[in-house]
């Protein structure tokens, strides 16, 4: 199979590439009629399987679900979660032909095994949808032309989509039509009755296409979300261990003090984030970013030409064909870091310490968020997708390192998003040795502002803020922001 | 003569500018056990806290332990509000999770919660087994935190509290939610801790207590107030009810049909354990029924089902307002027609919520409110937070609010919409006696006109007037189904 996006001329390269439009609420009048009475069936009954089963169900809708034989006679945990919340459940060869819509809900990797073996029992003129594209666009498969071919993609764990769905509202949620399959033109008017059957509708939807999805996708997790997290995470707990500070102090300021600072970011973007800084520690941020920016341009850069070439998903895929040779290797490696290994101390941290006291993690996270946004915009991927797979994304993944460190945030990303992080802090880690020389614990262990009379010039304030205001991803980000309209606060601290 | 056990001195405490406690002044001396009553929101639960060192607060508080005990010389505190947290450390649940079934535990379990507590404080975990029986507890060391009921989360924290048997227990509302065999064994194992040395501070309005109490105090113009016993429970008046708002005289309901909600043989299990077996109920348009039984007996179950917060309706035959579950219905639809408050819609209730938000949220039912509801809608919730008497805290959190306002608040919200079924589980939990009169009464006038009740309460006295009918569950299975009036002329 070639990989789909290389098959495409240019100017339909750049066509898919940019498509991203916020859909207004008006979208969604006609609610789930779409789907009313249809059998939809769902293959995989894991986190994202259950919940959405479970909300698709609430709304009023037909769900059931197929797994694989073995699954069903050794009653694994997906055939429990099914079986009791009361769901059918039933093999492939009972449930695919019966179905008008079959929603693949399976990890990535086994995509091409589970595509292959439902396509030729699916009924003349029925749906197949995904969550994410990389089957169809990096892997290249082919779907019988009488299907159409659609993505819902809520940017949330099952958990929180269905925890949004029962308060009455829903997660933020990206749907695209393959275009070489919608031979009857429903696509789309599925995918937005899907929306409103999960409550994404509510929370802000992003139609997209499987190709600006994919190669957005694929660069946000391996850059700003897991990789820059991961590396930035690992530099400041060695160097405040090498300084002498205490290890449980900084494997908790370093364990939860992204979580805290992207909290702020998520409420306010990069400007609401770089504000609970005091004016010097704020110019020092401002400064030490756009140095480690300069930095790591061309890093971010590599990956993004390496993904767009397809050159990311060929090497990963050769990876999967050594038995993940690579990918288990780097997941040991993580685990047997100083960080990962030194237990959070019992210390209390204020919310406010976590700002003063990891000034560089701001850096990190404005770099980081500015450069893959800006990558990516200059990649030819709307600002609008570059914003949720940058932005967007990096507080709920900075949760999954509060929670259980690296180890976890490596645990609840997908594999091709695990594989890339790797990918990227293992060029990244030398790329900043010569930076990391420079830092002292002002910037990662103790207070910034510390022996210092706060004092700042007027002007280079002033220039400082407007230059973070007036970045593009604020810009936008206060526009999508607004049409959240109800985020929910993470306790933090 | 010895120390006093707690000295406390020119106590103050302010609400939103508004003086709360002034100079307030408290003796315990050895041997007390205080029992704190009267109206909610008068500053009794910030007076305990600040006893436990829980809270700042200006004046002076001064514990002594100056007797030889073998107890831990501690102050514990059993807060009116249960909190726990989820494997990963968060708490972002929603009430509905303990039906949804999932393999993955996202919670501790009862019994490794109980023994991590044990081995905090050193305790010896023979001595946890009798209290368990007593609260009946046993069968549930193996069940998550998440699909305990509101009544058993109190037990659990009332089962730790008992099994520390501190020097000094301060018990805010403890026996909200539990059923009265359970209230009884309470007070037992408390007036058996308090042979063992242990003081008590009880804030309560019940008029059942350990008979261990000895002083009764009330909060009064901010300062402490002896009384030779519950007073305030004498002084209990019958309000006028000031008109209710106007908007409720709009009913828009679809022509009645025979049965609002109809059971044909339900039943509900998680694995081989029976929840609700052979079920068949019949609620007519119009009629109020109280719904009993003690913890444990499937109430909240049963309620859930009709509420469409239970995934297992889908595998049962019952018909709500006229429908088969499961015939293509969301669950927001059935929703829109049910004013529905729980101990658990409340526990889990968005705390970060305004008062004002709260209410407006009855409308959509949320938690939380997600979109502006317009002009009229506004108008119908200020009409009805005049009405509560809830003006000043319009704008509040939930969270900054004592537990009384926060329910007259939800309370509220259950009302707004002006539904055609209302499900009261335990509406009154939290209020003190004055409230919950005055809020049956209410109950009584919002049901004049066809309104459909299921009331649950473990107290007949505090049952509205209006009740008819009555559904009595014990183990799951349906012990009486009977008419109130017609038992009542038969005795």
């Amino acid at each position: 199979m070639a990989n789909y996006f290389n098959t495409l001329p240019l100017r339909e390269k750049l066509n898919q590439l940019g498509v991203c439009d916020f859909m207004d609420s008006s979208e969604f009048l006609d609610g789930v009629n779409a789907l009313k009475g249809k059998k939809l069936v769902i293959v995989g009954c894991g986190a994202q399987g259950l919940n959405q089963g479970l909300n698709l169900r609430d709304s009023g809708l037909d769900v059931s679900y197929t797994l694989r034989a073995a699954a069903i006679e050794s009653k694994r945990d997906s055939w429990k979660n099914a079986t009791e919340n009361n769901f059918k459940v039933g093999t492939y060869e009972e449930l695919i032909p019966t179905a008008d819509v079959v929603i693949n809900l399976t990890p990535d990797k086994q995509h091409t095994a589970v595509v292959s073996a439902i396509m030729p029992l699916m009924k003349e003129g029925a749906t197949l949808s995904y969550s994410h594209g990389f089957n169809i666009v990096e892997e290249g498969t082919q779907i019988r032309k009488d299907l159409t071919v659609i993505m819902v993609a809520p940017k949330c764990p099952g958990s929180e989509v269905r925890a949004e769905y029962v308060r009455g509202f829903g997660v933020p949620t990206l749907i695209a039509v393959h275009p070489e399959n919608d031979p009857q033109g429903k696509g789309l008017a599925q995918a937005k009755a899907y929306c409103v059957g999960t409550g994404g509708h509510k929370a802000g939807v992003l139609k997209s296409s499987f190709v600006a999805e994919v190669k957005s996708d694929l660069m946000g997790e391996q850059t700003i979300l897991c990789g820059l997290l991961q590396t930035g995470s690992i530099l400041s707990f060695d160097k405040m261990v090498e300084k002498g500070i205490n290890a449980g102090y900084a494997s908790k300021l370093v364990q939860y003090g992204v979580e805290v600072i992207t909290e702020a970011l998520k409420q306010g973007g990069i400007t609401a984030m770089m504000d609970r800084l005091s004016n010097v520690a704020k110019i020092k941020a401002f400064e030490i970013s756009e140095e480690l920016k300069d930095i790591m341009r061309p890093l971010f850069q590599k990956h993004q030409d390496d993904i767009m070439s397809g050159e990311f998903s060929r090497i990963m895929m050769e990876d999967w064909a050594n038995g993940d040779k690579n990918l288990l290797a780097w997941r040991a490696e993580t685990g047997e870091t100083a960080f990962e290994k030194t237990p959070a101390g019992d210390v209390k941290i204020g919310e406010q310490e976590y700002f003063d006291n990891y000034t560089l993690m701001v850096a990190f996270v404005r770099a980081g968020v500015e450069l893959a946004f800006e990558t990516m915009v200059d990649a030819g991927i709307k600002p609008e997708s570059a914003y949720y797979e940058s932005l967007h994304e990096t507080p709920l993944i900075a949760n999954t390192i509060a929670r259980k460190k690296l180890f976890e945030m490596n645990r609840v990303i997908s594999d091709t998003a695990e594989y890339g992080c790797y990918l990227f802090d293992q060029a990244c880690k030398p790329l900043l040795s010569d930076f990391m020389k420079k830092v002292d614990t002002d910037l990662v262990g103790k207070n910034f502002n510390e022996g210092k009379d706060g004092a700042v010039d007027n002007r280079t304030l002033i220039e400082v803020n407007e230059a973070i205001r007036s970045h593009q991803v604020e810009q936008i980000g206060a526009t999508l922001r607004k049409a959240m309209t109800a985020m929910k606060a993470i306790k933090t601290a | 003569m010895k120390k006093p056990v707690v000295h406390i001195t020119n106590f103050n405490l302010k609400f939103q500018d508004k003086s709360v406690l002034k100079d307030l002044c408290w003796t315990i001396n050895i041997g007390e056990n205080w029992l704190l009553s009267g109206e909610s929101g008068n500053g009794k639960t910030s007076l305990v806290k600040a006893i436990a060192n829980l809270i700042p607060h200006y004046g002076t508080v001064k514990i002594n332990f100056n007797t030889p005990s073998h107890l831990p010389a501690v102050v514990h505190y059993v807060s009116n509000w249960y909190q726990f947290k989820d494997l990963e450390g968060q708490s972002n649940f929603y009430y509905q999770q303990r039906y949804n079934k999932q393999v993955a535990s996202t919670t501790n379990s009862v019994g490794s919660e109980l023994r991590h507590f044990g081995q905090q404080n050193h305790l010896n975990i023979d001595t946890l087994n009798p209290i368990l029986v007593a609260l009946g507890f046993e069968h549930l060391l193996a069940a998550t935190l998440i699909e305990l009921s509101s009544g058993e989360h109190k037990k659990l924290q009332l089962i730790k509290a008992i099994w520390l048997k501190p020097q000094l227990l301060i018990l805010d509302l403890p026996y909200n939610g539990l059923d009265s065999a359970s209230r009884r064994n309470l007070n037992l194992l408390l007036d058996d801790l308090v042979e063992d040395g242990t003081q008590l501070i009880l804030i309560s309005n019940e008029s059942e207590m350990p008979s261990s109490i000895n002083r009764f105090a009330k909060i009064e113009g901010g300062k402490l107030v002896e009384t030779a016993e519950m007073q305030h429970s004498i002084n209990l008046y019958t309000e006028a009810l000031i008109p209710l708002p106007s908007f409720f005289e709009e009913k828009q309901w679809p022509a009645s049909k025979s049965h609002l909600i109809k059971m044909i043989d339900v039943n509900v299990s998680y694995g081989d354990k029976k929840v609700l077996k052979n079920i068949n109920w019949e609620v007519k348009p119009g009629e109020k029924w109280a719904l009993q039984g003690p913890n444990g007996s499937g109430k909240s179950t049963l309620l859930s089902l009709i509420c469409a917060d239970h995934p297992q309706a889908f595998a049962n035959n019952f018909y709500l307002f006229g429908n088969l579950r499961g015939s293509g219905e969301s669950i927001w639809e059935i929703k829109e027609r049910i004013g529905l408050i729980s101990p658990e819609l409340h526990w889990y209730f968005d705390p970060t919520a305004t008062v004002w938000q709260s209410i407006v949220s009855g409308f959509y039912d949320s938690s939380g409110l997600f979109c502006d509801p317009g002009y009229t809608k506004r108008l119908q919730a200020d009409e009805l937070i005049h009405f509560f008497g809830l003006d000043d805290y319009k704008n509040t959190l939930m969270n900054q609010l004592p537990l009384g306002k926060q329910r007259l608040a939800l309370l509220g919200r259950t009302i707004i919409k002006n539904p055609e079924l209302l499900i009261l589980d335990e509406p009154c939990q939290g209020l003190d006696q004055q409230q919950t009169i005055h809020f049956n009464k209410l109950i009584d006038e919002l049901c004049k006109n066809g309104t459909t009740l299921i009331y649950v309460g473990h107290f007949e006295s505090q049952l509205p007037d209006c009740i008819e009918k009555r559904i009595v569950l014990e183990n799951g299975e349906v012990q009486v189904i009977e008419d109130i009036l017609e038992a009542v002329s038969h005795t």
